[in-house]
This record gives C-alpha cells, sequence and structure tokens, in this order.
C-alpha cells in the first residue's frame, strides 16, 4: 500500500477528537489538516516555502530542459548524418553505425520525458516524435501475421509502396514524400496507432520488425533494404529512402523548434511563461512530471502492461530490443529533477538549485528518504539493463514461463511505486497538495 | 407510533455524540459492511453463475442468450467494484485477471488464438500459467461476442469451450480467493473498522485510500469514455478501443460503476463520504449531490449502445456533454472533497497517456 503523508496530522487529528467527545461535531480530519475551501494550498506550509529559493529552482528547472533538449538536439543531428552516410553508401557498416547513433540519440531524448507531463507545450509537441505503439505496416513491408490496431484503416498503407494511399474513401496523394507529408499523415484516419513519424518509424525503418516474440533478437533489415539497382531487396527503395530520410529531417526540427522553448531571453517563448508564473505553480509542473513518468506511464503503460499481458507488442523500443536503455534513461530523467543534475552528452554535469534542497530544508528525513528511493529505482533498472547487456532483454524477461525475469521488471515496477509515494510525500512537505495541474486547455 | 423513529433518532444522536470513536471510524466501518463488502459478495456470486453458466453451455444444456446474460451479469458486477477498489483486488495483478483494457492492438484475440493453436487439449493449468488477457472477461466477451466467432456451431463449440470453461472457474476462485481476504479475522473489512491496524495507523487512513480508489475510478471512467470518443486521437471516434465493445455494455458498465461510486459518496443509510462534510460545507455536498444526479441523468437518456452514439453527430454531442458532466464529477471530488477531507490525492496509474 502507498504511504500516507498525512499520517501524522492523522494522529494528531485523532488525539484532539477524543479530547473534545461530546462538544466538538466537526469532522476530525478538520482539526488537523485545515479545510482549505480557496484554490491556494494549505496555509501552514505555504508559509514555510521560501519564495525566492523555489524561483531559483524552477529556473534552474529551465535550464536543466534546455540542456537536455539541446542534447537531444545535438544527438539528433549526428543520427542523421549517420543517416546520410548509410544512404550515400549502403552496406553492413553504414547500417551498423546508423542504429548506433539511433542508440545514442536515445539517451538524452528518454532523460526530457520528465518534462513532458506538467508542461503542455512538451506534450502536445511529443506525439509527433515519440509516439508509441505503431502499426508500422503503415510505413512499409510486413510480415504476413502483422496483427494491428482493430478498426485502424491505415495499418495497411504501406506508404513506401505506394504513391496514392487509399483511406476509406479518400485518396491520398503521396507521390513526393517530404517531411511535411509524412506530418500530416500521422494519426492518419484518426487511429493513434498511424505513427508516420518520430523515433519508432525511424527505428522500423532501421531495423525492421522483430519477428522473434520472446524470444532472443530483435529486427533483421538488411541494409539491402537501401540499395538501388543490383542486390537490391524489400522493394520500392527509392521511396524507402527518401521517408528514412525526410522523417529524419522532421526528427531534427522538432528537436530544434523544442530547444528554442526552453532558450532564455527568447520573448514569448515557453521558458519566459514558466518564469513569469509562480513558483508554486512550477513546483507542481514539476513534481506532476515525476509522479506521472514515474507512476502511470513508465511503472504503469511502459512495464506493467507489457508484463501482466506477456505483450511484445506493448514494448517500447521494440524494433531494436533497446526498452531496457528507454526505461533506464526515464527514470534517469526523473532522478535529474529531483537533485536538479544532469549529465551531458559531452561528459560535463549541470547542477544548481534543487527540489531535494527545498524539501530537506523542510524535512531532511523525507529528501533522503526520497534520494535513496530513487537511488533505488535507478539501481532495478540497471538490473533491467545488466540482464540486456549479458544477452536477455525486456522481451525475453516478459514471457510467460519465464518467471526469474517477470520478477526482475515487478521488482522495478515496485520501485518505481515506492519512489512515486515519495514524491508525493516530498509535494506534501512543499505545501503542493493538488498536484494535478491540468487545465481547461489540456489534460495531461 | 411516529415517536419512535424519532427517539431512536435521538438516542443516536447522544450515542454518537459521546461515542469514543472519531467519526472516520464509524464511516469506515460502515461502508465497510453497507456498501464494500456487499458488492465484492455480488461480484463472486455473479462469478459462480458465470461458471456454471459456462458448464452448462458447453454440455449443450442451456442456449448463447442465456451464456451471454450470465457474462454481462458478471461484467456489471466488476463493473460495480471500481470505486471500491481497495485491497486484495488492488494488489499483485488480481484485477488484471478480470480485465484487460485497454486493449490497443487486439491483444485478447491474439492470445486467445495462440494459447488454443499451441494447446487445442487446453486444461485449467494452462489458462492458469498463461497471459493475465487470456483468463478473464474479455476473453471471455471475446468467446462468445465476437463477430468473427458463433459458439452455435459445434466445431467452434468444440475449440472454444474448453477456454469458456476455465476462464469461468477462473474468475469464480478468484472472486473467492478476494472474498476470503476480505471476510478473514484480521481481514480487509476488519482493518477498515478497527483500528490501528497492519494496514492503517488510524481510520484517517482508511478513509483517506477509499477516497483515493473512488477519485482515481471516476478518473478511470473519463479514460474509459473518452477513448472510444478520440479524445486522445484528434477527435475521431474509436469504437474499437471503447471497454466491453464486443458486447455493447461500455455505457451499462459505466452506469454501474457510476451508481457504486455514489454509493460510497451517499452510504447506505447517510453514512458514506458525505457524512464528514461538516455543517458549514452544505454547498459542497449539495453541488456534489447534483453533479451525480447531472451525470446520471444524462447517462440514463442515451438509452442507445456507445457504438451507435459514435456513429453519428447528435450522438457524439450528447457523449460530449456526458463527458463534461463525468470530468465535473471528478474534479469537484478530486480537489474540493480531497481538501475538505484533509486528503491528498497524489498520482495514479491513469497519469500519463
Amino acid at each position: 500500500m502507498r504511504s500516507n503523508p498525512l499520517a501524522t496530522a492523522s494522529l494528531l487529528a485523532l488525539a484532539i477528537a477524543l479530547a473534545g467527545c461530546g462538544e466538538d461535531k466537526a469532522p476530525a480530519t478538520q482539526a488537523a489538516a485545515p479545510a482549505v475551501s480557496s484554490e491556494s494550498a494549505a496555509p501552514a506550509t505555504t508559509g514555510t516555502l521560501d519564495q525566492a529559493a523555489a524561483q531559483a529552482v524552477v529556473k534552474h528547472y529551465a535550464d536543466l530542459a534546455l540542456a537536455v533538449f539541446s542534447d537531444a538536439a545535438s544527438t539528433g543531428k549526428t543520427l542523421q548524418s549517420a543517416i546520410d552516410a548509410l544512404l550515400a553508401n549502403p552496406s553492413e557498416d553504414t547500417l551498423q553505425a546508423a542504429k548506433q547513433a539511433w542508440l545514442a540519440a536515445r539517451v538524452p531524448y528518454m532523460q526530457t520525458e520528465v518534462f513532458r507531463f506538467g508542461n503542455a507545450v512538451v506534450d502536445d509537441w511529443e506525439g509527433q516524435l515519440n509516439a508509441w505503439p505503431l502499426d508500422e505496416g503503415l510505413i512499409d513491408y510486413v510480415a504476413s501475421d502483422y496483427q494491428h490496431a482493430l478498426g485502424n484503416p491505415g495499418a495497411q498503407a504501406n506508404i513506401i509502396a505506394n504513391a496514392a494511399i487509399q483511406i476509406g474513401e479518400d485518396q491520398l496523394d503521396a507521390s513526393t514524400i517530404t517531411p511535411e507529408l509524412l506530418a500530416s499523415l500521422n494519426e492518419l484516419g484518426g487511429s493513434e496507432a498511424n505513427v508516420a513519424t518520430g523515433y519508432h518509424a525511424i527505428e522500423f525503418l532501421l531495423w525492421g520488425q522483430d519477428l522473434n516474440g520472446t524470444e532472443p533478437g530483435a529486427g533483421e533489415r538488411p541494409y539491402t533494404d537501401y540499395l538501388i539497382g543490383e542486390g537490391a531487396t524489400g522493394g520500392h527503395n527509392e521511396r524507402r529512402r527518401a521517408y528514412l530520410q525526410a522523417a529524419t529531417a522532421l526528427l531534427v526540427s522538432d528537436l530544434d523548434s523544442m530547444v528554442e522553448q526552453w532558450q532564455d531571453s527568447v520573448e514569448g517563448n515557453y521558458r519566459s511563461e514558466l518564469l513569469a508564473d509562480s513558483a508554486e505553480n512550477g513546483l507542481r509542473k514539476m513534481l506532476f512530471g515525476m509522479g506521472s513518468l514515474s507512476l502511470g506511464e513508465l511503472a504503469g503503460e511502459r512495464m506493467k502492461v507489457a508484463l501482466e499481458a506477456n505483450s511484445t507488442e506493448d514494448e517500447h523500443d521494440c524494433f531494436s530490443d533497446n526498452t531496457h536503455n528507454s526505461h533506464f534513461y526515464n527514470g534517469k530523467g526523473i532522478r535529474n529533477v529531483y537533485l536538479g543534475e544532469y549529465r551531458k552528452v559531452d561528459g560535463s554535469t549541470l547542477s544548481g538549485p534543487s527540489l531535494s534542497q527545498l524539501v530537506a530544508k523542510v524535512d531532511a528525513a523525507a529528501d533522503s528518504s526520497l534520494q535513496s528511493d530513487l537511488a533505488a529505482s535507478e539501481g532495478k533498472l540497471q538490473v533491467l539493463v545488466d540482464s540486456a547487456n549479458s544477452g536477455q532483454h525486456f522481451d525475453q524477461l516478459i514471457a510467460a514461463d519465464n518467471a526469474a525475469g517477470q520478477q526482475l521488471v515487478r521488482d522495478a515496477i515496485a520501485a518505481l511505486v515506492k519512489q512515486t509515494a515519495g514524491i508525493e510525500q516530498a509535494a506534501a512537505k512543499l505545501g503542493i497538495s493538488d498536484l494535478n495541474p491540468d487545465t481547461a486547455d489540456h489534460s495531461f | 407510533m411516529l415517536r419512535k423513529p424519532l427517539i431512536a433518532a435521538l438516542l443516536g444522536l447522544a450515542l454518537a455524540g459521546c461515542d469514543q470513536s472519531p467519526p472516520e471510524a464509524r464511516i469506515s466501518a460502515a461502508l465497510a459492511d453497507s456498501v464494500v463488502l456487499p458488492a465484492y459478495r455480488s461480484w463472486l456470486l455473479s462469478n459462480q453463475q458465470l461458471a456454471s453458466s459456462a458448464a452448462a453451455f458447453c454440455a449443450g444444456e442451456s442456449a448463447l442468450p442465456a451464456a451471454r446474460q450470465a457474462f454481462l451479469s458478471a461484467q456489471s458486477a466488476w463493473a460495480g467494484l471500481q470505486p471500491l477498489m481497495v485491497g486484495p483486488l488492488a494488489e499483485g495483478n488480481r484485477a488484471w485477471q478480470v480485465q484487460f483494457w485497454p486493449d490497443k492492438k487486439n491483444l485478447v484475440r491474439r492470445q486467445v488464438e495462440a494459447l488454443l493453436s499451441s494447446k487445442p487439449q487446453l486444461n485449467q493449468a494452462d489458462v492458469e500459467n498463461a497471459s493475465v488477457v487470456v483468463q478473464g472477461l474479455s476473453a471471455y466477451e471475446y468467446l462468445l461476442f465476437d463477430p468473427a466467432l458463433d459458439l452455435r456451431q459445434a466445431e467452434q463449440k468444440a475449440r472454444y469451450c474448453p477456454l469458456l470453461k476455465a476462464i469461468g472457474n477462473h474468475q469464480q476462485a478468484l472472486g473467492q480467493e478476494v472474498l476470503d481476504q476480505w471476510q478473514a479475522e484480521q481481514g480487509m473489512a476488519s482493518q477498515l473498522k478497527r483500528f490501528p491496524n497492519a494496514r492503517y495507523a488510524d481510520a484517517n487512513e482508511a478513509i483517506a485510500e477509499l477516497l483515493r480508489a473512488h477519485i482515481s475510478a471516476l478518473d478511470g471512467l473519463k479514460k474509459k469514455l473518452g477513448a472510444p470518443m478520440g479524445r486522445q486521437s484528434k477527435g475521431h471516434p474509436q469504437p474499437y478501443q471503447a471497454e466491453a465493445w464486443r458486447s455493447a455494455a461500455s455505457l451499462a458498465n459505466l452506469a454501474a460503476a457510476l451508481a457504486s461510486a455514489e454509493r460510497l459518496w451517499q452510504g447506505h443509510n447517510g453514512d458514506g463520504l458525505k457524512a464528514l462534510l461538516g455543517r458549514d460545507q452544505a454547498e459542497l455536498a449539495g453541488r456534489i449531490d447534483a453533479a451525480y444526479l447531472d451525470t446520471r441523468q444524462r447517462l440514463a437518456a442515451l438509452e442507445r449502445p456507445l457504438g451507435e452514439l459514435l456513429g453519428e453527430p447528435t450522438g457524439l454531442a450528447r457523449l460530449n456533454e456526458l463527458y463534461a458532466s463525468l470530468d465535473q464529477l471528478h474534479r469537484l471530488q478530486e480537489s474540493e472533497l480531497a481538501k475538505a477531507l484533509g486528503v491528498q490525492i497524489g498520482f495514479n496509474a491513469h497519469d500519463g497517456d
């Protein structure tokens, strides 16, 4: 069960209620945690929050976001160069190099995801980059036993093979593959499984379908799918090459546009909006991002569903079998935000005013407890990485008959759940009672 | 004659006035006995009927409509447990063993067919060792309602009946296991009534958890309604992303869950969560009452299955109004009620996309 941050207050309330027997008709909880009818946080705790310190923490959070998104953008450009090299001279080596560049680009990107929940500007933008799971038959050829989302009219559209795409009664012109065309084909026919762009579309174009189920092995697309003329495989290779190039160009420009949102002194960008808002709202977004990614998204959507259903279809980086790293760096991102630290791609470390310091000022024990929860979950996610590195990947761990493997995933989930309770407790210490930053315009 | 209830009521007040237990303890105990435990009992009962219905259908002793009716009852009882998801059923993967939703890529069909192809002589143990996707009501619904199947045909009946019976048995055993854990000496019911205990330091913790489960369920109902309406997919309706689309029971499930949430709020006898609000919070209580009424009436007025409503603009507009009403009901309790009761809501499994 979850720990209850209000347990101490509740004990006090109980004492008051007992003492007041026969006189006090008010519910006991009112005595302990003063009922708040306005939208503000509980008065007792707001007073303890050092506004200037909180502002500094939010500002450093924006710096952190800038650093992580900048790394995502620069590694995206490295990926683009590697893909250019692959297309210039398709070979086993250039395909391998492109795959390595994709894997490296995922490292900072997965650490950006903690900024997604809580910041609508990121949440609205990310679908074009990281939507998942996808019906890859939209993009290219697939195996005959390919299964897709029910009722998805674009599940077998195969854009690469078709210059004109039939969706229900509509015919779409796809004769020239450009970044704009691909962006417009995303969620074609309204199905969110129609993912034409982003990391996973590129991943599919580099690796191909993983047809091994819960057995060892990832996708095995041959480099010859990118050859023209003799030795070419796959078919429609000019269009496949154009697709890969366009999808990568779109990724790079999308990443650049998000960097601009977090740059200092850019009038009207998201950073200036965030810093102009109250520090309390900034802290709420930080904590909401950490908790939502930790519980609902990572532990739930990305791990628990795949685990309980023994479903490789619900594996995050399913073509490349890079899921362990994606999970690990998601977790790292949560820890980064709490500690105010980020280890950049160039090896240097950015650090500054942190949530951890703010919490420690109010309650040192709550801070050290959350710090150890974050370290513990990183340890459990590291176990998944180690397992993959020694040959057993996430899609093997979740097999129905792999009890020991399942336990590793279960342990990581449990650590993330525990850490989420710690995040709730830290929020309560800072007087952030309502953690949901939903607005009328955006619901996370 | 008229005096008797009055005297009883006054006596009740007097006793309550000097009762050593705080109101939280009384409300928690009352909810356990008169709302939560009865819901778990009727779930088990409907699971028992599900198991015997599967056996009867497969033995040729009853027809498909009766088997479908037993399924709908079990599914409705399960839906009613959503706001009461505390204790054993909320732990481990037990809830997953009952239902797999959302099913974005039709895993139910894929896993059922894969299992039956690899184990044509399916036995109970095969199902117990298989994925949760094939153990529960979602797979059962596939067998009885999928447009591509027809279990009235002898050949199909032979192929699918072993799984149908095994799921019925699994659900019955699961219902029994959960109810046993509720009714055990130091079980869940006892933990909602006597404090402190291994689970709760005091009644406030118990109330906080009941409230969190209640609010999380309302959030979940928004997801279940919003997904097929296309709220996460640029407004394009996604009928196959609905819960229970095969049995056309999506809105019936919603109604069952909502009714159960309202019972937790009102209590069986005026002793629900509402009773924890003081006299000075009567205005908030009134608004929440009105919100329940509004959502309930809008839902009742729809009268047609979700799949049909999604297919036409007027239907979609009415669903949007229902969604807005449900959203209001959820937010009132997530923010104002939680604050009034001094409960931090925190994160739930529905956060994220």
